[in-house]
């Protein structure tokens, strides 16, 4: 009798908190709305990887064919090169892309002059805010066989470069343009971690002597390595993408099958004469599996590195 | 911030020297491209031919903002539309995300299986073909809805927004709540009025995501009437990258590359207008919040 006192008890608590709480399911109706629709909705698309699709039947009508896609895809050299082409320019990626911004981020930091360096740092963040279309049109037109870079060379007695019409080239600016665009903006986050480092730990290097390289050794580096391992770590757990929308952008004929990665492989797929629906479905599924099963893993190891993870599905403290 | 400075500030060092070097090569790196844009974009074409790059257009025209603007290929509705759909877009997208972000930054029951949903879809999804066949199923294919819709709402913005809202003092809530308001007034008297910095920081971050959004207007827009300006932007210079063999010029002065420059001069614009505005805030390490998540 007493325990369904309690049940009884607790079941009316439950329906005071959740009358209590009505103004805020109501606002959250919207985004829950627009969450099932615009995400989950697509999210349950993705059963037609198993699919042969057809208009008269539609997203989810159409007849179920097995794993035959995932067959083709591994069946399919141009899909089993996309898939090396994307894990390779993604680990390169690391190597020529991730080190700059935290290099930046301690230059930035050892400069002098406030003013000055606030106005560096404006210039530096700007090309965040514009897209790959304005972006790779602006360097395509600089990079081009008769643009300025070209002809500045020539000017100087230097032989022409084929920038965007040679595989090797083009590979290098993509990293190049990348860290272009985004180098300032990245070295944000490190900046605001570098300037939460205890003032006292550069005093006490300075009393023990340590010179300012020395300084950043032993003081800033120490500070920024979870900061650099955690980031690090998020980007092998993105591994499957490497860059869309530059690529799409910059890409021309000659060598777009040098960069051709998965995503730039889904969209030719799709938007040629006779498209297989199904088929472009099993390539994104995979790529978007792999993307999270390697997050999941990463976040794992964050937490194992750091002792807190990014994201836990653990009760969240009360807080007052 | 201060101390740090003190620390080590009195005489300029070699160090000093070498990291302002290398800043201010860095820093001339990112503005020649934008510079060479603006003087190819007052050059003409003859002045083109012989000065790839120069550091002044030799003789200034207008020949090819005039050119662009008279093509008569519907610049002026692309602009106009996509005013339109960055300005909804933003609008109800901050309505949307500051609901939702103060809703979840409240302890309620189902908060907890809500907000794992909710972070789920910022790490899988639906890919191309679903989201383009979804859009077809609700009728939003070729419409300005479906592309607003598409990118009206960013779950890392409602994390951050939310943090915001957590780390207002609750004695404020309380105090309001003993008045007799509810959570809608507490959000509305409280919660907003006490975040407006990081509110104004995220809505320009999302118009400014709307204004450089390419990829599904692309994708999903067929009628000229409803194009917008990056895809505007990208079809000009894709059809100039096709002609390139062909001899440059229309006449007038104005020339296929310089009116692509200007082109990316006029998309450009309101982003330079409205980034010093951004700057002052995240700097101030607004983004910091997204560190964790």
């Amino acid at each position: 009798m007493n325990v369904t006192m309690k049940k009884e008890k607790k079941r009316s608590k439950l329906a005071i908190e959740i009358w209590n709480a009505k103004y805020l399911y109501l606002m959250l109706i919207p985004f829950v709305v627009w969450l099932i629709l615009f995400e989950y909705v697509p999210m349950a698309g993705n059963v037609l990887a198993f699919k042969e699709y057809n208009a008269v039947d539609g997203l989810f009508g159409s007849p179920g064919v097995g794993l035959k896609h995932f067959e083709r895809l591994f069946s399919t050299p141009k899909a089993v090169k996309a898939i090396f082409n994307t894990i390779i320019l993604s680990l390169q990626r690391i190597v020529f892309e991730f080190p700059v911004p935290i290099i930046l981020a301690l230059i930035t930091t050892e400069m002098r002059g406030k003013k000055i360096k606030k106005v560096y740092q404006t210039v530096l963040t700007f090309p965040h805010f514009l897209s790959w279309v304005v972006v790779s049109a602006i360097l395509i037109s600089m990079f081009s066989e008769a643009g300025a870079v070209n002809s500045v060379m020539s000017a100087l007695g230097i032989d022409s470069i084929p920038f965007l019409s040679d595989s090797l080239f083009f590979r290098a600016m993509l990293f190049i343009t990348h860290n272009w665009k985004e180098m300032g903006w990245a070295s944000i986050i490190y900046m605001a971690t570098i300037s939460s480092i205890d003032p006292g730990l550069y005093e006490a290097a300075e009393i023990d002597g340590a010179s300012r390289l020395k300084q950043i050794w032993h003081v800033t580096l120490p500070a920024l390595l979870p900061l650099i391992s955690m980031r690090l770590i998020l980007k092998i757990g993105s591994i499957m993408s490497a860059g869309f929308g530059q690529i799409l952008t910059m890409r021309n004929s000659v060598v777009s099958e040098s960069v051709q990665i998965l995503d730039t492989y889904i969209y030719d797929i799709t938007f040629r004469a006779l498209p297989n629906y199904g088929f472009s479905t099993a390539v994104g599924l995979f790529k978007g599996i792999i993307n999270f099963a390697l997050l999941m893993l990463a976040n794992q190891l964050v937490g194992k590195l750091t002792g807190e993870k990014m994201w836990s599905f653990e009760k969240r403290k009360k807080t007052k | 911030m201060a101390k740090l400075e003190q620390r080590k500030r009195k005489k300029f060092s070699k160090l000093d020297i070498v990291t302002f070097i290398i800043m201010t090569i860095l820093v001339i790196l990112i503005i020649v491209p934008f510079w060479s844009a603006i003087v190819i974009s007052f050059s003409t074409n003859e002045y083109y031919i012989n000065h790839r790059f120069s550091l002044w257009p030799g003789d200034f025209t207008l020949a090819n903002y005039i050119a662009l603007f008279s093509r008569g290929d519907g610049l002026l509705t692309a602009y106009g539309n996509t005013i339109w759909v960055s300005v909804i877009g933003t609008v109800g997208g901050m309505v949307v995300m500051t609901m939702a972000a103060y809703v979840f930054s409240r302890r309620f029951p189902g908060r907890r299986i809500l907000f794992m949903i909710t972070i789920f879809s910022m790490y899988f999804g639906g890919g191309l073909v679903p989201t383009y066949l979804n859009l077809k199923n609700l009728h939003l294919l070729n419409t300005h809805t479906g592309v607003i819709m598409l990118t009206l709402v960013s779950v890392s913005h409602i994390i951050i927004i939310m943090k915001g809202f957590e780390a207002v003092p609750k004695e404020l809530e309380e105090a309001a709540k003993i008045d007799g308001a509810h959570d809608f007034q507490v959000f509305w008297k409280v919660m907003l009025p006490m975040n407006k910095p990081t509110l104004a920081t995220y809505a320009l971050f999302t118009f400014v995501d709307l204004w450089n959004n390419w990829y599904w207007p692309m994708l999903i827009l067929t009628d000229s009437d409803k194009n917008l300006l990056q895809v505007y932007l990208r079809s000009i210079v894709n059809s100039a990258s096709k002609m390139s063999g062909m001899a440059e010029g229309s006449g007038m002065g104005s020339f296929s590359m310089g009116i692509q420059m200007a082109c990316i001069l006029v998309v450009i614009l309101p982003v330079m207008l409205i980034y010093p505005y951004v700057q002052k805030y995240f700097v101030k390490g607004i983004y910091v919040g997204s560190v964790k998540m």
